[in-house]
């Protein structure tokens, strides 16, 4: 059996007991900004019997006069739904920062025609006593592609 | 309780082999992560305008992400983890995979979207070069309580993944143990993510409300895990690796990083043992039908066509 040093041992103790400690903390305390050691929050929340979905979209219009959902996914436009939901407040301070998928979906669809427009949009799902109510698609905000 | 029976808790005395596993499969399934799962910190690059670093970032004053930095992050770990997967340098390419991991999944993780179904994996990556070099590696005989502390911190962080998840449910329904429980979150995760089973669950809300009550109360629990031996443990495990295929079926939700680091509670060192029975089964099998009695075939010309 390979022996271990009175150091070697403490240090030991004293990482584990400080880890666990930071996790405690992080979970009664923090916030997801102090990753990795920050609460445990997907899915922690407790949405009331009445609350309103959301599922966060972006359209855009082809040059073709199509309009078209553009999924937020990594392989189809570089950057997931999560992400842009997290930046709604920014997007529509400044919907420039939409260029994001814009230049994400064109440079994964180059056969397809130019992007001239992007939407913003949600699905909004009101539920009704705890059960799935009527949905209704709100447009929160809109880029002009430069030409 | 003496502070000896808290050490020998803490790192209790186990088969170095089973860290020499744990390392193999840990560092591959590093590899498949950044392909699959923590696989957009390339993409995301491209846009510094949406960085937002977290605290660990700005701590270490790490600079923003660009897409050199994240390619050569990339490269550094697939060529790590090759190293650190063979048991070769453990404590330096152990070291690098993890620092580079880390921070690989803090940008992931610095545009919005914060998943916590990483923290046992970013432990054990932290932990496990600890160990240091391992003499004979899969076939080592050695045991030792630094194996032991490395595998108890991976076992912690498992079972917290899920215990810290009930906590943080208690503290956002206003440290309520049952508005969590109660609410409409199932309904909710499947209104967003409409896959597989969870659309034929849609109509049952009071059956989603009993599935609440059950993943609410195994997180709680979860704890015990580190406690059990034998068969309980097993079932545990069963159970747990049941509750994410279930997850994996109604919202499409893995916890694949986790699910991995489940491999700390077992007993891996009998791994390269039975494939060396297995091996050698095969060799003799293969070694008896060449030394056993001849077999003709038919039609079994000579290829110069003289036979």
């Amino acid at each position: 059996m390979r022996g271990i040093s009175m150091p070697s041992l403490a240090w030991r103790l004293g990482a584990t007991v400080l880890g666990i400690g930071l996790l405690l903390n992080g979970s009664l305390r923090m916030s997801d900004d102090v990753w990795p050691i920050g609460p445990m929050s997907q899915y922690a929340f407790s949405p009331s019997g009445d609350a309103t979905i959301v599922i966060t979209r972006v359209e855009g219009q082809l040059a073709d006069g199509r309009r078209i959902d553009l999924p937020l996914r990594v392989e189809t436009a570089g950057i997931s739904r999560a992400e842009i939901e997290a930046r709604i407040p920014e997007i529509t301070a400044d919907p420039s920062l939409l260029r994001s998928v814009a230049d994400g979906w064109t440079s994964r669809h180059t056969a397809e025609p130019a992007l001239q427009r992007v939407w913003l949009v949600q699905d909004q799902t009101r539920l009704v006593d705890g059960s799935v109510g009527t949905t209704r698609l709100v447009e929160l905000t809109s880029w002009q592609l430069p030409s | 309780m003496t502070l000896r029976s808290v050490v020998s808790w803490f790192m209790p005395v186990v088969p170095e082999s089973r860290v020499a596993v744990l390392r193999t499969v840990i560092y591959l399934f590093v590899i498949i992560d950044i392909h699959l799962f923590v696989r957009d910190p390339i993409p995301l690059s491209r846009h510094p305008e949406l960085y937002q670093p977290l605290m660990l970032e700005r701590l270490l004053s790490l600079p923003p992400p660009s897409v050199p930095l994240t390619i050569t992050l990339y490269l550094v770990l697939v060529v790590g983890c090759l190293v650190a997967a063979a048991n070769v340098l453990p404590r330096l390419a152990g070291g690098v995979v993890a620092a580079a991991f880390t921070w690989w999944t803090a940008i992931g993780m610095s545009y919005g979207k914060v998943d916590h179904d990483h923290l046992p994996l970013v432990v054990a990556l932290w932990v496990l070069p600890t160990v240091g070099v391992i003499a004979d590696r899969w076939r080592s005989t050695e045991r030792s309580a630094q194996a032991g502390w490395a595998l108890k911190c991976i076992q912690i962080s498992v079972v917290f993944t899920y215990f810290l998840s009930a906590l943080t449910k208690i503290r956002s329904g206003g440290w309520s143990v049952t508005s969590w429980p109660e609410s409409s979150i199932l309904l909710w995760a499947i209104v967003r993510r409409p896959h597989g089973l969870g659309q034929f669950l849609m109509p049952y809300p009071e059956l989603l409300h009993v599935m609440q009550w059950c993943s609410f109360t195994a997180e709680l629990t979860a704890v015990v895990v580190l406690w059990l031996r034998g068969r309980a443990l097993l079932a545990a495990a069963v159970f747990w690796m049941g509750f994410h295929v279930f997850t994996l079926a109604i919202l499409y939700i893995h916890f694949a990083p986790t699910a991995i680091c489940w491999l700390a509670f077992a007993p891996l060192e009998r791994l390269g043992p039975w494939m060396r029975r297995v091996k050698a089964r095969r060799r003799q099998r293969t070694g008896r039908r060449s030394t056993g009695h001849p077999v003709p075939v038919l039609r079994d010309h000579a290829v110069d066509g003289r036979g």
